[in-house]
Order: structure tokens, then sequence, then C-alpha cells
């Protein structure tokens, strides 16, 4: 597949026959179940968009069957930014239900596969998005990053998934799920890529209250020479599979030969950040998720009163996980269990931002594991605890709205990709993707298949 | 701590959600499996910790109060919602 940077150099008359192959050859996998549909806008450079980002006259249904029969009234932030910049919204990708998963799996759609092996998971929240690319069916593609959505399905399929520092790009149009964790992001081939593709869609926005004060472009200032200082964090990693280890040892080894000064660092244990994570997602979703009623879009299941219809449409619409955090979400809200459970956990994001400002005083980037191991079969991760549990390495950066980056480093010996992330300070981009770029160039790294 | 039935019942309620009598039990044990988990936060002294947090310093920006609206997506929204007549959504009767 051709990379971002080489399709921005194409004619409208070359772009408009590849899209034209590009959809045949979408169309000839239907078992990857990447794509929900193949629509497209304008005459630009195809970009696949995650189900939960506005695209005007678009069935837009976060893989939700409460959704359906629902078509977006405007255009998100980031769909006006890409059209802008003369790329085309082409094919909305999977997702699990309301971004709530880290499989793909609870997408009212069905399951995507693995374009590695189709008997395990893409990963998710952003599965769809991430299996598009890695199976050369997107050039590069949009997906959302709640509490690794991006970022652990890049690493599963073996692509660059990148999470901006919260507030870097509008959520203007972005199907919320817990408005203080959510960003959008690029799912792309390589570094570079995502850097081209985050300059297009970050920026200032007046529809977004909590969009930051400020334009500043990454992708002509990148440099791979920069000698950074890049902390480990050897406590964090000693828990995850043998393979990740090895992926970890062989980065290490690789950031040092790039000139860059490895550190050992300490930071508090991941199970703090799960909890606080998953009473502030879910607290935050019950809220946004209330809006869902069947009277003013999607599936409506009629009832013989209002209150009938609400019950009847939710219960009717919203898939088992969704329901599950919904029932959490009002449980840390409720009176009686507020302050022991919802205001605990603020106060305990306040620990986990002021820990991770601690540490970016004395290093440029931290090196962590996506996830525990790689890619999970299909159906290995139906105990809600174990899913939530497998988010460990991830969800510290929504709850301290950090930026971050998964890239591909290795190969399992099952043959599965292995990713790990960099994470760097809160607008700190630019740091961020010269040592990502660094890194990859130093590892010159291919996946087999 | 415990999820019940009794509590299950009162979440729903707030939820405006049934769960099916065949999936309480499970849904109670799942609950119940992660609220324990996250009580391990009991473990962390916050004492004098801020309880509001916000991602952004400089809190929520101000601007002028002038109205905007876009029309269409007023008349897309009702023309696609699930039922609509003269511009208003309708409802089964609310007051008899």
């Amino acid at each position: 597949m051709i990379t971002l940077k080489e399709a921005l150099a194409l004619s409208k008359e070359e772009l408009a026959t590849f899209k034209k192959d590009l959809k045949k050859q979408i169309e000839a996998k239907p078992e990857l179940n990447a794509y929900i549909d193949v629509n497209n806008v304008g005459e630009g450079v195809p970009i696949a968009i995650k189900d939960n980002i506005q695209v005007k006259d678009w069935s837009v249904t976060s893989g939700s069957k409460i959704l359906e029969g629902y078509i977006a009234p405007y255009n998100a932030t980031v769909i006006n930014k890409l059209t802008d910049a003369g790329l085309s919204p082409f094919g909305r990708t999977n997702m699990d239900e309301f971004a709530m998963g880290s499989t793909t799996e609870s997408s009212c759609y069905g399951i995507t596969q693995n374009p590695h092996n189709a008997n395990c998971v893409p990963g998710g929240s952003s599965g769809g998005s991430a299996a598009a690319v890695a199976a050369g069916l997107a050039i590069a593609a949009l997906g959302s990053d709640t509490g690794g959505s991006i970022r652990q399905p890049a690493a599963f399929c073996g692509i660059v998934g990148m999470k901006p520092t919260y507030g870097r790009v509008s959520r203007y149009g972005l199907g919320a799920y817990a408005s203080s964790l959510d960003q959008i992001g690029p799912m792309t081939q390589n570094v570079e890529d995502a850097a081209i593709l985050y300059d297009i869609i970050s920026g200032h926005d007046v529809k977004d209250s909590t969009s930051h004060e400020s334009n500043e472009k990454v992708s002509d200032k990148l440099d791979a020479s920069r000698k950074l200082t890049i902390a480990i964090i050897p406590e964090h990693v000693k828990d995850a599979s043998d393979d990740i280890k090895k992926g970890y040892a062989k980065t290490v080894e690789a950031l040092k030969a790039a000139g860059h000064t490895i550190v050992e660092k300490s930071l508090m244990d991941g199970k703090f950040d799960i909890s606080a994570y998953y009473i502030t997602a879910t607290a935050e979703a019950t809220t946004n998720l209330a809006r869902y009623d069947g009277v003013r879009y999607g599936n409506r299941k009629e009832g013989e009163s209002l209150h009938d219809l609400y019950v009847r449409t939710r219960s009717e619409g919203f898939g088992d996980e969704v329901k599950r955090r919904i029932l959490l979400g009002n449980f840390v809200l409720s009176s009686g269990y507020y302050d022991a459970y919802y205001v605990k956990a603020q106060k305990v994001r306040h620990l986990i931002k002021d820990e991770y400002a601690k540490l970016f005083a004395e290093v440029d980037l931290i090196l962590s594991p996506v996830a525990p191991r790689t890619a999970y079969e299909v159906g290995a991760l139906e105990d809600p605890l174990e899913m939530y549990l497998s988010d460990i390495y991830t969800i510290s950066v929504n709850l301290a709205g950090l930026p971050a980056i998964s890239l591909p480093v290795d190969t399992a010996e099952n043959g599965m990709p292995v990713g790990l992330q960099l994470i760097a300070n809160a607008y700190e981009e630019q740091t961020l993707f010269d040592g990502a770029l660094s890194l990859e160039k130093q590892l010159n790294f291919k996946l087999n298949s | 701590m415990q999820v019940d039935d009794a509590l299950l019942k009162r979440l729903e309620k707030l939820s405006f959600l049934t769960i099916d009598d065949e999936k309480r039990e499970e849904i109670i044990a799942q609950l119940s499996g992660i609220v324990e988990f996250v009580d391990n936060l009991s473990e962390l002294n916050t004492e004098n910790v801020d309880e509001n947090f916000a991602l952004s310093d400089s809190g929520t920006p101000t601007r002028e109060d002038k109205s905007v609206c876009d029309s269409a997506i007023n008349d897309d929204i009702l023309k696609n919602a699930p039922r609509s007549e003269e511009h208003f959504f309708i409802v089964p009767k609310i007051i008899e």
C-alpha cells in the first residue's frame, strides 16, 4: 500500500482510479469485516473513518443497534479538516459498541479479524481502522482513544497509532464515550504519516470548549537525530508476557544505539490506574449515553408510556458491555457511593497526573508496553474484569491527558506483532514524534506478512 | 462490597434499563467483582487532595453570548427521527 505522504502527491485522476481499485479490494475480503460500508466524500486521498465520527449524510452508529437509522446531520471538525486538506472520508470502520471494549467483538456488525491471524481479535475499540490499515485496505485511518482504543489495536495489528494530548484534536462530532478522556487520532503505516495526519486534524476549535488554544505543527520539523532521555519502568514490564519483554529489551537496546539516554524510573501500581479509569469512564459514559432514549434519533422501541419507550429502547438497543458500564456508572454516581467511588477516583487522578509531571521534569519520553501480551484469540476476553485488566498500560495516559504513540517493534513467537508505546509530556507532540521516528529508523523493523 | 438484587434494581431504575431474569445472576457477579476490584483505591491516601479534577489549569474559556443556529441540522434530525410531525418529535401521550 502506498503511504499517505505518497498518496498526497497523486493527481485527481490517479486518486479516482486508486479509490475504485481500493473499493474492489475491500469488497473482495468481506470476511475481514474491517469496514462496515464504503462511501466516499470528495476527490481526495481516502482515509478510513471510525464509526463514531460524524460524516454528514453517513449512517454513523458507534457500532450500536441503538443508532440504527441515524444519519449524521453535520461533519465532525476533523472531517472538515480532512476535506479542507484535500483528503476524503472513505469507508467507516468497525468498532466496539460505543468504543467500550478492547477487541471489537461487541460491535453490532460482528467481529473483525486480525489480518495476521483470522482467529485473533484486531484489538479495540478502533479494531476496524487498525485492521484496514494492517491489511493494506486503507492508506490511513482515524480512530478514537479513551483508554487505549487507538494504541492497543495498532499494536495488535502491527501499525502505528497515536493518541494526541487531550485538547489537541477537536472532539466536536465525536460520539462521546467519556468526555474527559476521549481523543481522536491517526492510525497509519508509519510514524511520518501519523505526524502528517495529526497535523491535518489537530488545532484549536471554538466548537470544543476543551480545545487547546494553539495550532503548532510537527511534520515539517521532524528530527530523528535529537538525543532524548527516555524512562523505562521495569516494575511495570515484569507482568507482561515473554514476547512483550523480549520486544521491550530489543527496543531499549535500539534506543541506546540511536544515542538516547535510558534511565530507570517507577510509577504507582497500575491497579490504581484501572480503578480510577473505570470509575471515571463509566460515570461519564452513563451521563453521555443518557441521550439515547429513542425520541430524537436512532432506533426506537415503542412503549405504552414514555417511560416504557425509554426503557424498551435502551434495553433492546444497547449491548451487554454498554449496559454493564451504564449500571456501573450510575452506581459510582449514586447517592451513598458518590464520595467513596467517583470523588475518590478524581482525587487519584490528581495523584496520577502529578506523578507523570514529576517524571517529565526529568525525562523526555517513557517507553511502555501497550498491552500485557499480543492479540488475544477471539472470545478469550469474555470476562469483563479480565478485559479491564488488559488495559493496564494504556489508561493512565488518558487519565493524565498525555500524548502517546504505539509502533510495531518485533514479531512474537506465534507470528503476531509486538507493539510498544512512547509517552510524552502534555503538548510535547514534537518530542513524541521525533523519538518515535528515531526508534522506527533504528529498528528498521518490517512485519513478515 | 457486594452488589445484590436490590442494588441492581436501583441501578436499573437509574439507568432506564431492565436486565433479563436469566442474566441477573451473571451481571450481579460481574458488577460485584468489578466493584470489589476498584475498592483498592482505599489503599491510597488522598487526604487534602482536590476533589475536582480538570485537565486544563485555565478552566473553561468564556465567550461572547451570541446565539448560533444551523437550522439545517434541526431539519435533518427531524427528517430522520423515529417519529416526527410538523417540526416536533412525537412521543406517547404524557398528560391524560
